[in-house]
């Protein structure tokens, strides 16, 4: 019972504003007014439970070691003015723009809410539910790597067992959903994003160990490929589905698909982008060298450059020097290859979404794509 | 009946084999004196509770059973011969279904999909599915559809079972290293996960019966929260005995009965049938995990392919510690602190060997076969369902 008031509080609280993108969470707040209501989707069915007021209360023992179920959960409460959830708030935006369909009958409208379809709803909070799981399940730690000096490994076997346990909870209520929603290509669609996520997220994890980051090339078009894969493919087959719920034609499937590919590739590309076009004198910068513009840049260099770049920017207790290593990448092309994709995807997501008819919501995202091609 | 029954469970140290030759046949009203009657000491009488009330609904009056008494005199098959033709493709189809690109994932996902496991569930479903289907048409071939939910249910198990060992901490499964302890947590996590939506996608594309698509994905909601459920303990000892017999259905039966009655629903329209089915699975599924429960304090480390008492290291309080805990009160306070003090382990298992909570546990198992061969013998007689009353006879000799 304390768990469950626990949970709510932390629920009411007023979320902390994240320094970000101002335009992007302009838009995105915008655009929550439209559907109804701030686009809480998880706290409605799923944080109610019995099982997961269990785990509310389990993963407060995890607080003060240092396994990354943690970081999930902060930003759970936390980042949620940013791109959290933003997923289900497209759904829905793209199910209110599409309108209903021609071909289905009155009694189906009848049961609209402000412009969508309960069935459209439920599938956001699916989309939702599948991507917080993989979130949460990333947070996975390999014991074997674990090394005394991070911590103990106690914490870590047992962050890990409620990283799983909570993973598959919200999976295996994705999954009852999905068949509440008595559509078997909905189904279909949104079990192979599934399967897209686990190879997205496998190819990314094994890119990021130190030995392949150093030999492997990659091209724009295979970075594409990847980046599909891990962060496009479910919101595209969920705005997809969204219209097939809808009972829409072929033609706005594909076009809703559209929308959510470049959409989610163009916002990876934004967010990949930001260290390197702030311009925060002073601040400590850091980046992945999985964010696009470093695989863009060390594509065209060639390992052997880059691995003399990765050599100059080490400091004398073999430190790497971001700073150093950001003017490399800088003084190259593959930033600006970088921004000019982020800005090539923002339009086609455009250009997909100009197809529908003119309404609040179309501007909503309008204005979501074209936030991911400013900086 | 009832009173020397009654006085059968009021003497906690004694033993208490008479309790075999009760039968579970109590009027409405007589569960409601013992549900009021709940002392401390009364776990047994809870169980009758919780079995008339959930397993033994008083709508089915039927007679006992008579099956026996007409199959005796042909020995019936031995159900994995029987069902061998069936599942020798299983493996083949269950590793089509899983198709990544990418190579190692590919070899994570097809790890335990060697042909060495005891496919037990497909094996049910498929003698499930010809057996109605006799019953139904007289003609026992199965429906493509059929055989996809015999190939689903061994892909939602294995990836339960790929997710388990992550959770504890297992090296080993089926007498070779886990994937969590060759590839890393990460990667078998990510591995279950793949399994799971193949699994999903699966049933969406071959199975078209909504229902029937609905009762599959619950599967694997259930099966899930069955795990979850280990983690919180229980304070009161009836409580905690609900508890074990419900995450007991969720982590085993729930999968069984849910295919079963599955099958069922692609072949017949009738409703009783589908009950039938899915009572044969649920009370063949919980016997099994019941046993399960007893081979992890009997069966030595080498049979079962994992360390004995496992359940126990892992905090986990099973039928034999349970039915223990009325002999021996002192265990009480290991299983609420989760047998987390030094040498609990130990001391709870002796105190389970001094007690009769194995033959409690193995008794109660028996109840729930002897309660699924009352349910499927109101099939059409067949070969196929005399295997599946043969295999509840297996499935309480095993002993690995």
């Amino acid at each position: 019972m304390a768990a469950r008031c626990d949970r709510s509080c932390v629920v009411k609280q007023p979320i902390a504003k994240h320094p970000g993108p101002s335009n992007w969470s302009k838009a995105v707040s915008d655009a929550e007014k439209i559907v109804g209501y701030p686009t809480s989707f998880m706290s409605l069915r799923c944080l109610l439970s019995d099982e997961f007021s269990n785990v509310a209360m389990h993963v407060k023992k995890l607080v003060g070691t240092q396994h990354p179920l943690l970081n999930t959960a902060r930003g759970f409460v936390y980042d949620s003015r940013n791109n959290f959830q933003m997923r289900g708030l497209v759904v829905l935006l793209l199910s209110k723009a599409a309108g209903p369909s021609h071909t289905s009958s009155d009694a189906l409208a009848q049961d609209m809410v402000s412009g969508i379809y309960p069935s459209q709803r439920n599938l956001a909070e699916i989309t939702e539910l599948i991507h917080t799981a993989f979130l949460v399940h990333c947070g996975v730690v390999n014991l074997k790597e674990w090394t005394a000096s991070d911590g103990l490994l106690k914490d870590m076997e047992f962050g890990n067992k409620m990283a799983v346990l909570s993973g598959d909870f919200l999976l295996a209520n994705a999954c009852t959903g999905l068949a509440q929603l008595n559509n078997t290509k909905v189904v279909e669609l949104i079990s192979s994003a599934i399967g897209d996520l686990v190879q997205g997220i496998y190819y990314e994890n094994s890119n990021n160990t130190e030995e392949n980051n150093l030999t492997t090339k990659v091209d724009t078009t295979a970075w594409e490929e990847q980046t599909f894969l891990s962060h496009g493919a479910l919101l595209a087959k969920s705005c997809q589905a969204a219209m097939e719920l809808a009972q829409h034609d072929k033609k706005s499937q594909r076009l809703a698909y559209k929308y959510g590919k470049h959409l989610s590739l163009g916002h990876k590309l934004n967010s990949d982008l930001q260290p390197f076009v702030k311009s925060n004198v002073g601040e400590q910068v850091s980046f992945s060298f999985s964010a696009a513009p470093v695989v863009f840049h060390r594509h065209i260099v060639g390992p052997e450059r880059w691995q003399q770049q990765l050599q100059q920017a080490k400091t004398m207790r073999n430190q790497l020097d971001y700073s150093k290593l950001l003017a490399a990448v800088k003084s190259e092309k593959g930033l600006s290859l970088a921004v000019n994709l982020c800005c090539y995807h923002g339009n086609r997501a455009l250009e997909a979404i100009q197809a529908f008819p003119s309404s609040e919501a179309r501007s909503a995202l309008e204005n979501i794509a074209s936030a991911i091609t400013k900086f | 009946s009832f009173l020397t029954w009654r006085l059968c469970c009021e003497q906690p140290l004694g033993r208490r084999a008479t309790i075999v030759s009760i039968k579970p046949e109590f009027p409405s009203e007589v569960h409601n004196v013992i549900s009021r009657q709940v002392t401390r000491d009364s776990i047994v009488i809870l169980f009758y509770c919780i079995c008339n009330t959930v397993c033994f609904p008083c709508r089915h009056k039927y007679p006992a059973c008579s099956c026996r008494k007409i199959h005796s005199d042909a020995k019936p098959k031995d159900p994995f011969t029987l069902a061998q033709k069936d599942l020798m493709s299983l493996y083949d189809d269950i590793k089509k279904e899983l198709f990544v690109s990418k190579e190692e994932l590919k070899s994570l996902c097809d790890y335990y999909f060697d042909g060495k496991g005891k496919a037990i569930r497909p094996m049910i479903v498929i003698l499930m599915a010809r057996a109605l289907n006799i019953h139904s048409n007289g003609a026992g071939d199965l429906l493509p559809g059929q055989r996809a939910v015999a190939m689903i249910s061994e892909m939602i198990h294995t990836a339960s079972l790929v997710h388990d060992d992550v959770i504890d901490g297992s090296d080993k499964r089926r007498g070779k290293r886990t994937i969590n302890d060759l590839w890393g947590e990460r990667k078998a996590i990510l591995a279950g996960d793949f399994i799971l939506s193949a699994a999903s996608m699966a049933l969406a594309r071959i199975v078209c019966v909504y229902s029937l698509l609905f009762l599959g994905v619950e599967i694997i909601f259930v099966c899930d929260t069955g795990e979850f459920m280990q983690l919180g303990s229980k304070e009161n000892e009836s409580e905690r005995f609900k508890h074990y017999l419900e995450k007991t259905f969720k982590k085993t039966a729930s999968l069984i009965a849910n295919s079963c009655k599955a099958v069922s629903i692609l072949v017949n329209a009738d409703p009783d049938v589908h009950e039938i089915a899915y009572q044969y699975g649920r009370n063949v599924g919980i016997a099994f995990q019941l046993v399960d429960d007893v081979l992890d304090f009997t069966a030595g480390a080498s049979q079962l392919g994992k360390p004995s008492a496992a359940d126990l290291k892992l905090g986990l309080a099973t039928g034999p510690v349970l039915f223990a805990c009325q002999q021996f009160p002192e265990l009480h306070a290991m299983i609420m602190r989760r047998f987390s003090s030094k040498g609990d382990v130990d001391r709870a298992w002796q105190y389970v060997v001094q007690s009769d909570g194995v033959e409690q546990t193995n008794f109660l198992a028996r109840r729930y076969c002897e309660e699924a061969i009352r349910h499927i013998s109101r099939l059409r007689p067949s070969a196929e369902r005399d295997a599946l009353i043969a295999l509840t006879h297996m499935v309480l000799a095993r002993d690995k």
